[in-house]
């Protein structure tokens, strides 16, 4: 099987999309005769050779992280270039994968009904969208948080490369959380309220001598009470 | 009320789009409404490339001094923001994507929870409510309209904010400003 992987992410080979995409991609290269080619939508001018692999691809993965709510610019300005691909018969099969920094899966929901629809746009075969909630950073999450999420990528791609077809099941345990439970929301809202919060975000502002900006309302003067 | 059209046409020679959102730009004035059409197509906004630099080391404020800094202070001065697309491939234009992904300096990078999920804290007090004003592509059906409507109601959530309308440029000018007026 030969699969045309499109990495959607702004911030291209350095960015979550590129880790979680290794993992599947290494998980689909362990079946021998499979071979992929791996595309950085960030590149945009590259946008031809993009459509010509489109064009030649026998299965698709499309991954990117969620732009508010949805796909992110360079996306959309690749799938507005398949436009022209709206009804051919003989189109890849496609899948998706939508990671966020939020936890919860549910905020990847709403884009989700999209590609499916865009999948039937194209007369694709839609394949799934793979769901991962809470991968901000997630080079930078302990091992012991992220072993047995990257294992589950590898398997995601392992019986990929083997059936053609995401397994369910591992979709399923990807997307946990959904949504918060009573206990989750407690525990997190308990947490909003301790310095560990903001640990992150007021590190990076404070290496960045930005801390005391950080509430900065630069059109503020403006605003029309 | 002041409202901004953010009007998200890539294509010049679609004038029937520009010609519309000129005649509701026209009535809404005359219901004394101070109305700014900023025209994205004319305007050199660069894709957002996730470096959070506008929460990190310039915070409020995109790194890249492009013209996305205009659409901001637009926005956060505005009582209402119509989005204003085109349907391209089942969603809002590229166009009109870019600019509004680069009003995330206008959200803090902190969490909190809304409706039970988490979701960025505000950076201003308030924000403008927020409508969608579409052109149907040949395929349109009202599936594709539920799915643009649902994902820009999610962000109405993320920007504190309620969701208006979704109205199609078939409306007339009439019918979409009184909608307006009452809100």
């Amino acid at each position: 099987m030969r699969l045309i992987v499109f990495n959607g992410s702004p911030r291209g080979k350095e960015s979550t999309t590129t880790i979680l995409l290794k993992h599947i991609v290494n998980g689909f290269m362990a079946t021998e005769e499979n071979t992929h080619e791996l595309v950085y939508l960030s590149r945009v001018k590259d946008s031809e050779k993009s459509i010509k692999l489109f064009r030649e691809a026998e299965q698709v993965l499309l991954a990117f992280p969620l732009y508010d709510d949805a796909m992110p610019a360079i996306v959309k300005t690749f799938i507005e270039s398949l436009e022209p691909f709206c009804g051919r018969t003989d189109n890849p099969s496609i899948g998706f994968l939508v990671q966020s920094g939020f936890a919860e899966a549910n905020h990847s929901r709403y884009v989700e009904r999209y590609l499916e629809k865009l999948s039937l746009r194209l007369s694709c075969q839609y394949l799934g969208t793979v769901i991962k909630g809470n991968a901000n950073r997630i080079e930078e999450q302990p091992g012991w948080m992220t072993k047995k999420i990257f294992k589950s990528f590898h398997e995601l791609g392992r019986t990929f490369g083997k059936t053609g077809e995401f397994d369910k099941q591992i979709m399923l345990k990807l997307a946990k959380p959904e949504k918060l439970s009573a206990f989750q929301l407690w525990i997190f809202r308990l947490m909003l309220k301790t310095p560990l919060a903001n640990l992150n975000w007021n590190k990076l502002l404070k290496e960045n001598n930005a801390f005391e900006k950080r509430l900065n309302k630069p059109y503020v003067d403006e605003i029309i009470s | 009320m002041k409202i901004t059209i953010l009007n998200g046409n890539p294509n010049a020679e679609n004038a029937r789009f520009d010609n519309y959102l000129k005649s509701l730009s026209d009535l809404l004035e005359s219901s004394d409404h101070t109305v700014t059409t900023l025209k994205l197509r004319e305007m050199d906004i660069k894709y957002c490339i996730g470096c959070f630099n506008c929460w990190v080391k310039t915070p409020g404020e995109c790194r890249v001094a492009d013209d996305s800094r205009d659409v901001c202070r637009e926005y956060i001065n505005s009582d209402l923001v119509l989005f204003a697309s085109p349907i391209i491939m089942g969603f809002t234009s590229t166009l009109l994507k870019k600019a509004h992904e680069k009003l995330i300096p206008l959200l803090l990078p902190y969490l909190e929870f809304v409706q039970n999920e988490s979701h960025h804290v505000s950076r201003y007090e308030k924000y403008p409510r927020i409508g969608l004003l579409l052109e149907k592509e040949k395929d349109t059906d009202d599936e594709d309209l539920k799915i643009i409507t649902d994902i820009y109601k999610r962000n109405a959530i993320n920007f504190k904010t309620s969701f208006c309308f979704t109205k199609l440029i078939t409306d007339s000018a009439e019918e979409v400003t009184n909608e307006i007026n009452s809100i």
